[in-house]
């Protein structure tokens, strides 16, 4: 008998776990606000990490000098007022009597911390690329500062609205590990609770933030990783807010009795960018060609329910800089036809065109089916978003003949950040060393970058945009929504700059 | 003791006792119908996998953006050219389904191929030659199987790049170990045998009595485990699919396939079901082949 | 036994070798993790990175300094949390273990009493369709199971959360799609040996005498049963860990699994080599107390 016991015992084991399971699924609290997040950022710190799913996370719990609000327009937050004192140099009024979530006040003292932290290369922050103009930071007195730069840069501001202001004295006391994983104090909304690594972080309200006290007394970012799962979650009430809902369940959520839609235009934009050290796109024919085969309006309505605009180039329009009077390029299958023959390929020519967009595939596909169609013979290759292709696309530039992709400017509203990127050469922004060659455009670039004068920079963005229109480095498409699924308990807008700014979430009204 | 041991080995007779043994193995595998409607099934997806052009109702790329997710014929706003409904571009699935066939076998008979070759000619060389070589190759097996495998073959095709011929080689290199280990514990039973010393006192060479002697009497163990292999492979891939690593073509293999429309799953069941339905009646069929077969080829079973 | 423990334990050491060598191979095959963590830096600054890391040191000095680093419990600062890797690792193993454990249980919680009336009424409708049933569970890809199961269980009927790690419900149906990956073998083991036992002369001679049924079949029928089960429970062990992988994923549990996939992606050195190192070492050691169960309860294998 004893030989017996041991698999007895299993099963009773097995069977009680079994039937430990409670009766149905009980409903969220009121009070708390759950988001499921498809991953976590590695830390809390918002200094130290450059993702989407951690920049969400941190606008709720710290807040910057400046806020946007839902109308893209610069708010004071913990700066109260600014202007600036000639070309390099920017003064800013900073708010009084705001606390951090540990009691101690926020001082201009706190801004230089905050800044000199990224400044420092030593600390590898990596966000040091976006703040790299910015020379000096000088506490004036008891609520002034002053920013220095080393050239005049007209980004400036923008990049204030995500710069988090961090606790000086409490970093220094328990340092910068501990501050990013168990201990990240700041002057947001909400207050940290606790972090259970790839589950849950929560948040709790902050009773004397300045502006007073959030709507939600707790706030939960769930780690989901399935979209499918994620789904379910938001139809059983499991989570309140989804984000990048596809088109595709978009009806589904729309009149399920317990969810809804939020959806809105944002900066991201998608493009194929086109190699144009090889044939055939070295030659502006074939690249226009394949913009003239394109039929962008039907791709918007049928694989994104129209949640889609259609761009003449990259630079979006609720970006500074963009000029509406450019138009897009219709949809022409004989003109692209002609076009690619007199680019010297009258019998058509065969690409490869690579993406490592997994949730755009669809479009993808749909695009090099089109390219197809006029003569330019697409092979659509995928992509795992991972280490073989960053080293292939980036690191080496080897993706020929072009590639579909998604740029978001990260939040940026300024042409600059989508134009340097893709197509400055020399140096380089982030891919425009290797792929794009369009000449004149890179002194153009430098030239709208280093000026504040914001006329004189319109004109010359308008020049860059009739430049690319022109010369087609890219297949111009289109800009997305940001869309969210939200529970029918919460009251909550998508905004344009893809920001889940939950203060503004109520509970809806009964 | 049931597990890992298949029949053992025959010694192989020679001439009419060799088709009568053939003949009484026909006969008891026949006589199972499970086994009948499995052989069935998967004659069914060879067909469709080899006549795939011929067979398949649409070019499996062909999109159509107005006939996105059509439901199945039967559903209502189906139609009757799209037997099982289109895909997230409008392109047909039963079509893509067949030619998927043909990826996903060849994924997993070339995967298995590549286990065999390795599997078998370490297993042999481990059986036969024993002593320090034996130690090394057990060893790289312990070593294989106490690797994630998944992992392995995750971390493998992240680092190289998509393409059918990584896969294949991934997925071969993680399941050859089971031969190793089967045909090494039947040389070692077989070494022993009459017949052996025979050929060697007559004076064959090692590799002859290995290639000649002893390699076919492994052959129904390595049948039996090489038909489960290939579900096995089947089903490894989806689960790499799922992991966002496929094969990188054009023509998705049925894992593949679930993998893309999991996320439909709820506004288009019939685009990862379908698919889904596809593998497991081959997985079962395989299954049911092959244990009929194991039993079939075990004289110690009626 | 000495002997065989000493060897035993020799070998286990060559086999963490074995895959500390082959995990430190592929992923300096497999790119630049230098490019991944500052992707917009000019060259120059990652050159410097690229240098004070060691990555410029030849390979064999690289892996030398990775395996004293492994004797001492140091595998490193992961690049993306920038903390120590091990730690991390160990954070989310206990949740793997759990929930392959849990998944074993739950298959023999399965097999047994099928198994078992299987064997007893051998070929009847009950037996063939169990098997058939079973079978099924091994047919589909776990993902596919996993999200069958949420849309069934947690949606449609709502009696089940659908995914997360709080409560003892959440735990359920990743554990029950995990199962269904390695029930079909232990029934089948199952099945087998209480076929080939149940029949046996001392069995019939003990019903003859009068014993209840119910301890025939446990005294003896099981006890044959159990030398296999726990072998193959140790094997399957391994397998179980790939497939609680693609359950964690699925059903949003904080896993080790989920982690060094994460970890691959991202090139992540010190957490993919952490965590399959770990993995290995516990697969190893289940093998090897598995093999040493096996040894004492069958003296006749006392293998050379």
């Amino acid at each position: 008998m004893k030989r017996c016991a041991p698999l007895a015992a299993a099963l009773v084991l097995a069977l009680s776990a079994l039937a430990a399971a409670p009766g149905p699924v009980s409903a969220q609290a009121k009070d708390t606000l759950t988001v499921a997040l498809v991953s976590h950022a590695p830390t809390l710190d918002p200094h130290m990490h450059f993702e989407r799913v951690g920049i969400l996370v941190n606008i709720n719990m710290f807040d910057s000098l400046l806020h946007r609000n839902t109308k893209l327009e610069f708010e004071p937050s913990l700066a109260t007022s600014w202007k600036p004192l000639s070309d390099t140099q920017w003064e800013f009024k900073i708010r009084k009597g705001v606390r951090f979530h540990n009691g101690d006040v926020m001082t201009p003292a706190d801004v230089k911390y905050s800044f000199d932290r990224v400044i420092d290369q030593t600390k590898k922050s990596p966000q040091y690329g976006n703040v790299r103009a910015i020379k000096e930071v000088k506490v004036i007195d008891a609520d002034t500062v002053h920013l220095i730069t080393d050239k005049p840069f007209p980004l400036l501001l923008e990049r204030l609205v995500f710069f988090p202001i961090v606790p000086k004295k409490h970093i220094e006391s328990v340092g910068d590990q501990a501050f990013g994983t168990s201990s990240p104090v700041g002057t947001g909304p909400w207050k940290f609770v606790e972090w259970k690594r790839d589950q849950v972080i929560r948040l709790e309200a902050f009773d004397q933030h300045w502006r007073g006290k959030p709507a939600f007394k707790n706030l939960n970012f769930r780690n989901v990783p399935e979209v499918a799962t994620q789904v379910a979650e938001i139809k059983t009430g499991g989570v309140d807010i989804i984000r990048n809902v596809s088109a595709d369940i978009v009806p589904e959520l729309k009149t399920h009795p317990l969810a809804y839609i939020s959806s809105t235009p944002i900066l991201r934009v998608h493009y194929v960018g086109l190699d144009m050290r090889t044939a055939p796109f070295d030659k502006k024919a074939a690249r226009q060609a394949a913009n003239y085969a394109v039929d962008k309006p039907t791709v918007i309505q049928k694989l994104m329910a129209g949640l889609g605009t259609q761009v003449a180039t990259t630079v979006q329009p609720p970006a500074f800089g963009f000029d509406a009077e450019i138009k897009p390029y219709p949809f022409d299958q004989k003109k692209a036809k002609e076009l690619l023959a007199q680019a010297g390929f009258p019998n058509g020519v065969d690409i490869t065109l690579h993406s490592a967009s997994v949730a755009d595939r669809p479009s993808f596909e749909a695009v090099s089916q089109m390219l197809t169609e006029v003569g330019i013979r697409t092979t659509p290759r995928m992509w795992d978003p991972g280490p073989a292709w960053n080293k292939f696309f980036q690191a080496e530039g080897k993706a020929t003949h072009g590639w579909y992709g998604t740029w978001g400017n990260y939040s940026v509203f300024d042409a600059d950040a989508v134009l340097h990127p893709l197509y400055h050469t020399e140096p380089g922004g982030w891919v425009g060393k290797w792929y794009a060659r369009v000449e004149g455009l890179d002194k153009l670039i430098d030239e709208a970058r280093s000026s504040v004068d914001q006329p004189k920079r319109k004109r010359l963005y308008a020049q860059i945009q009739q430049m690319i229109r022109e010369e087609a480095p890219t297949i111009f498409l289109y800009t997305q929504y940001d869309t969210l699924g939200i529970s029918k308990k919460v009251q909550y807008a998508a905004r344009p700059d893809e920001w889940l700014w939950l203060y503004d979430a109520k509970p809806a009204a009964r | 003791m049931a597990i890992g041991t298949l029949a053992p080995p025959l010694d192989v007779p020679a001439g009419p006792a060799r088709l009568a043994e053939r003949s009484r193995i026909w006969r008891k595998f026949v006589r199972n119908p499970a086994a009948i409607a499995g052989a069935l099934v998967l004659l069914a997806v060879l067909g469709a996998a080899i006549f795939a052009p011929y067979v398949a109702p649409h070019e499996p790329t062909r999109q159509s953006l107005i006939r996105r997710f059509t439901p199945p014929v039967w559903a209502e706003g189906g139609k009757a050219t799209y037997l099982l409904g289109t895909d997230q571009v409008g392109r047909d699935i039963l079509s893509r389904m067949i030619h998927g066939a043909r990826v996903s076998l060849i994924v997993g008979i070339f995967a298995v191929l590549v286990s065999l070759l390795v599997g078998v000619t370490l297993g042999l060389l481990s059986g036969f030659l024993q002593g320090r070589v034996d130690t090394v190759i057990m060893t790289v097996v312990d070593v294989t199987l106490s690797f994630p495998q998944l992992l392995l073959a995750l971390a493998f095709v992240a680092a190289l790049g998509p393409s059918l011929l990584t896969i294949i080689i991934v997925l071969g290199l993680t399941g050859w170990e089971r031969y190793t280990r089967v045909v090494r514990a039947e040389v070692l039973a077989l070494r022993e045998k009459d017949f052996v010393e025979a050929a060697r006192a007559i004076g064959a060479s090692p590799a002859r009595t290995l290639l000649r002697h002893l390699l076919p009497n492994t052959f129904s163990s390595i049948i039996v485990m090489s038909t489960l292999q290939v579900a096995q492979a089947i089903l490894q891939e989806a689960a790499l699919s799922f992991l966002g690593v496929g094969t990188g073509s054009a023509y998705p293999t049925w894992g593949h396939m679930i993998a893309l429309g999991r996320d439909f799953v709820s506004v288009a069941w019939w685009f990862p079901t379908f698919p889904g339905l596809a593998i497991l009646l081959t997985v079962l069929a395989i299954n049911l082949v092959g244990d009929r077969l194991r039993d079939a080829l075990d004289p110690r079973v009626t | 036994m000495l002997t065989v423990l000493v060897r035993r334990v020799a070998r286990l050491l060559v086999v963490l070798v074995g895959v500390s060598l082959v995990t430190f191979a592929i992923l300096q095959a497999s790119g630049d993790p230098v490019a991944l963590m500052m992707p917009e830096a000019p060259e120059s600054d990652r050159a410097v990175l690229r240098q004070a890391m060691g990555f410029n040191d030849p390979l064999p000095v690289q892996f030398a300094r990775f395996v004293g680093n492994i004797a001492r419990g140091d595998f490193g600062q992961s690049f993306f949390h920038r903390e120590p890797a091990l730690p991390l690792v160990l954070a989310r193993l206990p949740t793997t273990v759990l929930l392959t454990l849990l998944a074993m249980a739950v298959s023999l919680a399965i097999a047994l009493p099928i198994g078992i009336v299987s064997a007893i009424r051998r070929n009847s409708v009950f037996d063939h369709t169990a098997t058939l049933v079973v079978f099924l569970g091994t047919s589909m890809p776990v993902f596919w199971t996993g999200i069958m199961l949420i849309l069934l269980f947690a949606v449609q009927l709502r009696v089940l959360p659908v995914s997360g790690w709080e409560t003892w419900a959440a735990l359920v149906l990743p554990a029950a799609t995990l199962a269904t990956f390695s029930t079909p073998l232990l029934l089948r083991i199952v099945r087998s040996s209480m076929l080939e036992v149940i029949n046996l002369d001392y069995v019939r001679t003990a019903r003859a005498k009068g014993v209840s049924e119910w301890f025939v079949i446990c005294r003896h029928a099981l006890t044959n049963a159990a030398l296999p089960l726990v072998t193959v429970a140790g094997l399957q062990f391994g397998l179980l860990l790939g497939g609680a992988v693609i359950t964690e994923t699925v059903f949003a549990v904080p896993g080790v699994g989920r982690l060094i996939v994460g970890a691959i992606r991202q090139l992540d050195f010190p957490i993919v080599q952490a965590g399959v190192f770990l993995l290995a070492l516990i697969v190893v050691l289940v093998n090897f107390t598995v093999d040493m169960l096996y040894i004492y309860l069958n003296p006749q294998i006392r293998v050379r």
